[in-house]
């Protein structure tokens, strides 16, 4: 009696394997099939990615044209006008308009200068360009302007080029 | 995995970029600029300034501001600034913390790891020195590289096998010269050589004084003496250098330069590439020993250099560049920015350090011609552009060209040139079964799925039916790098003529619409148009149908302004009638029929899904491998 069952128990462990085996391949195929998805999907996403990054760069392309496109416009309106003034004999009052109409579009544009004589220096609005030693003055004055700075809204646009007073000791 | 930047920490500018996507992309400052000053500073109050802020204050805190500290690394040298020594790392260290700073602005994250760069010629004390800056600054500096080596990198020089390069770096104050050879990877450096006092200043120096003696000679003012002036002067040889890489003479035109006794001057001078080369001459000549001495030492000729890299800004110039060319008998490599050519190294190496340029360097095709399909009258319809990364799907919704049209023709495409004739058939099948209906009406689904391994499933689909035919095409993204370059050449070729050709067709294909809506409105509103207005009508049709017989483009274009006219005369009647009749009917507009080719549907929404990619596990294992 039991000479026969350890036979039996063998079929019994092999079958099972075999289904164990079975289940394995099955659930391998599985993963692979899954495996091959994902990784399409990834490389797909990647391509789109990489497409959209080249978009963009058109885009981009494409805004930047059309900034210098507007501010070149404003350009050529100034330089007619300029030229007319230019063979005008008596220039001084449309070159005033003309001005006017610069100094508006500026405005508009958010810009505004940075009046700078007499103040005390800023690094975060200034560049000292040169000290001058003099004594009589507050010490880090500004003495002078060599090139107009400029706010555009908030954020400096181009700092003012300045001679800063030290006072002599 | 966070980001690795790559930092040039320069004598006067330091730079930093990362690798994003797979490509470099420089950090801009909080300032807005694409560089950091390495300039540092305490104010009187106290407080720390480092970069642009630091620099605009320079002069008028000479004692609280220290610069070109790069020159003091590895010295015990110390900076007493507002009454507290510094060591040279300190204050390195505060430039780095800046761009630390700026850079996770930039990024929106956490920075902590970094690779800095620093002069070949560099010793062990100066390395330690550096690393030890960025510890303090709080990176983690997972490398320090050579300059020269990272210029290199930003050349990709070390995929290409064997190879001995110098690198030229003539920058504002210094021009440092490195020859090296590289082998699998690895960067020796066999020489340097280089000039500590000779830089792009000493030009911008010779040309103010050229300048201001020709303005002296004529108006005896010296324009050096004011602040004001000089500043002028400066900016405008900026100007005029860069005017003159392009082209042969510059106009220097300073209007109200000066005033003198009451007049006003206007400096106006004529420089000449001739001219400037005269003068930067004797600087661009002091470059040359180095070269030769950094080559003797290296015991190489010129001939054997494989490639020369330019750093730095002045390389810009032309004639710095026959220099180089003259010394090292090749062209000189200045296709990356020489001013972020070693800091975009630096992001390159940081980026296989971090893994960013491993991931992103699975290497994806791209489309090399565009894809399309060929559509009524012959035109070539495009899919896919040229230079689309694949795997990438696209698909249009397309209609028929006649009434009771049962069968679509799919002529896949390849070329740039507008009609289909003219480029290359890849492949046509048929869909069959479409459902007698008037044109323009039944919508067809073309859609072009390119996978990974370039090859293109072709897909047609009758929306209505659900009826779908498909073919598979081979080899759409492998062409022969002649025949693409011949394809483009050909397309830009005959660019004008193709434009006219296709113009034509389209003229055709709306005078075509025309007729056909022309047709129907006569059969269905035939009891609503008056008589005058059918006559009309027909007469327009007539003429139209006729000249389609014919190739007069401009005939046609004509008659189909002609029917135009005739059919809104008619049709606002009829409008007009029905208003005051109070009655409000479904009009039939003019524009109707011309959806021949249906509408883009954009991107692919809903859309089955079922890529074959064979080889895809083998390619996943060997990027694990790598």
């Amino acid at each position: 009696m039991p000479t026969k069952k350890p036979t039996n128990t063998k079929k019994n462990i092999q079958e099972s394997a075999q289904h164990a085996i079975t289940k394995l391949e099955e659930e391998n195929t599985q993963l692979q099939k899954e495996l091959m998805e994902k990784n399409d999907k990834y490389l797909r996403t990647l391509a789109d990615f990489q497409n959209y990054q080249k978009r963009m760069e058109k885009e981009l392309q494409a805004q930047k044209e059309d900034i210098k496109k507007k501010y070149l416009l404003e350009l050529l309106d100034l330089t007619e006008l300029l030229k007319k003034s230019y063979e005008d004999p008596n220039p001084k009052s449309g070159l005033k308009l003309l001005l006017e109409n610069l100094e508006k579009f500026l405005e508009k544009e958010g810009i505004t200068y940075i009046d700078c004589k007499g103040k005390p220096f800023n690094y975060q609005l200034h560049n000292a360009v040169s000290t001058l030693e003099q004594s009589d003055c507050v010490d880090g004055t500004i003495l002078d302007e060599i090139k107009k700075g400029y706010l555009l809204g908030e954020k400096l646009l181009r700092p003012a080029h300045v001679i800063v007073a030290k006072k002599k000791p | 995995m966070s980001k690795i930047i790559g930092i040039d920490l320069g004598t006067t500018n330091s730079e930093a970029a990362y690798i994003e996507a797979g490509k470099p992309v420089v950090i801009k400052s909080v300032e807005g600029q694409p560089y950091f000053p390495s300039v540092v500073a305490f104010t009187k109050t106290g407080e720390m300034l480092v970069g642009e802020a630091a620099k605009r204050q320079a002069v008028t805190n000479t004692e609280g501001t220290v610069q070109r500290i790069k020159r003091k690394m590895g010295t015990n040298e110390k900076v007493n600034l507002r009454g507290k020594n510094y060591t040279p790392q300190q204050i390195s260290a505060f430039i780095l913390q800046k761009i630390k700073k700026d850079a996770e602005d930039f990024l929106g994250e956490k920075i902590t790891d970094a690779v800095i760069t620093v002069p070949a010629y560099f010793n062990d004390d100066q390395r330690q020195a550096t690393k030890d800056a960025g510890a303090i600054a709080g990176f983690n500096v997972k490398r320090i590289i050579n300059e020269p080596t990272a210029a290199a990198l930003a050349y990709g020089l070390d995929k290409e096998g064997d190879q001995k390069i110098a690198v030229y770096d003539f920058g504002g104050g210094t021009l440092d010269v490195t020859i090296m050879e590289v082998g699998g990877g690895v960067f020796e450096v066999l020489s340097t050589s280089g000039d500590t006092q000779l830089g792009g200043s000493d030009m911008d120096r010779a040309l103010v004084d050229y300048i201001a003696e020709e303005f002296k000679s004529r108006h005896g003012v010296d324009l050096r003496k004011e602040p004001k002036t000089l500043q002028r002067v400066l900016e405008a040889v900026e100007t005029a250098k860069i005017e003159l890489s392009s082209t042969l003479q510059t106009d220097i035109n300073l209007p109200y330069i000066y005033v003198v006794t009451g007049e006003p001057k206007h400096l106006e001078l004529k420089l000449t590439r001739t001219k400037l080369e005269e003068i930067i001459s004797p600087i661009v000549q002091r470059s040359e020993k180095p070269c030769r001495q950094a080559l003797q030492d290296a015991k190489l000729k010129p001939e054997d250099i494989d490639h020369v890299v330019l750093v730095g800004g002045v390389t810009r110039m032309q004639m710095v560049q026959k220099k180089v060319e003259e010394i090292f008998k090749q062209k000189p490599k200045r296709e990356v920015d020489p001013m972020e050519c070693v800091a975009i190294g630096a992001a390159i190496q940081a980026g296989v350090l971090s893994g960013a340029i491993e991931k992103d360097i699975v290497l994806l095709d791209v489309t090399p011609l565009t894809l399309s399909i060929e559509t009524l009258g012959g035109v070539a319809t495009p899919l896919i552009d040229r230079n689309t990364t694949v795997p990438t799907k696209k698909s249009k919704v397309f209609s028929t060209a006649a009434d009771n049209q049962t069968s679509v023709e799919i002529n896949v495409l390849q070329g740039e040139r507008p009609m289909a004739a003219d480029n290359k058939s890849l492949g046509r099948f048929h869909l069959d079964g479409i459902l007698p209906a008037p044109r323009g009406l039944p919508q067809i689904e073309v859609s072009f799925d390119i996978d990974v391994n370039g090859i293109m499933n072709v897909s047609a689909k009758d929306l209505g039916t659900g009826k779908e035919q498909s073919i598979h095409i081979t080899g759409s993204t492998k062409l022969s790098d002649s025949e693409i370059e011949r394809m483009r050449n050909e397309a830009k070729e005959h660019e004008e003529e193709d434009k006219k050709r296709k113009e034509k067709i389209e003229i055709r294909n709306v005078a075509d619409s025309l007729v056909h809506s022309t047709e129907k409105a006569l059969e269905e509103l035939k009891d609503k148009f008056s008589s005058d207005d059918k006559q009309n009508l027909e007469k327009a049709l007539k003429d139209l149908r006729e000249a389609l017989t014919g190739d007069n483009t401009e005939v046609i274009k004509e008659k189909t302004d002609a029917l135009t006219q005739a059919f809104q005369k008619a049709s606002t009647a009829i409008y007009q009638q029905a208003a005051q009749q109070y009655q409000q009917q479904p009009g039939q507009g003019s524009s109707q029929g011309e959806s021949w080719q249906g509408q883009p549907t954009g991107d692919d929404s809903t859309i089955n899904a079922d890529y074959k990619v064979k080889g895809e596990k083998k390619k996943k294992n060997d990027e694990d491998a790598e």
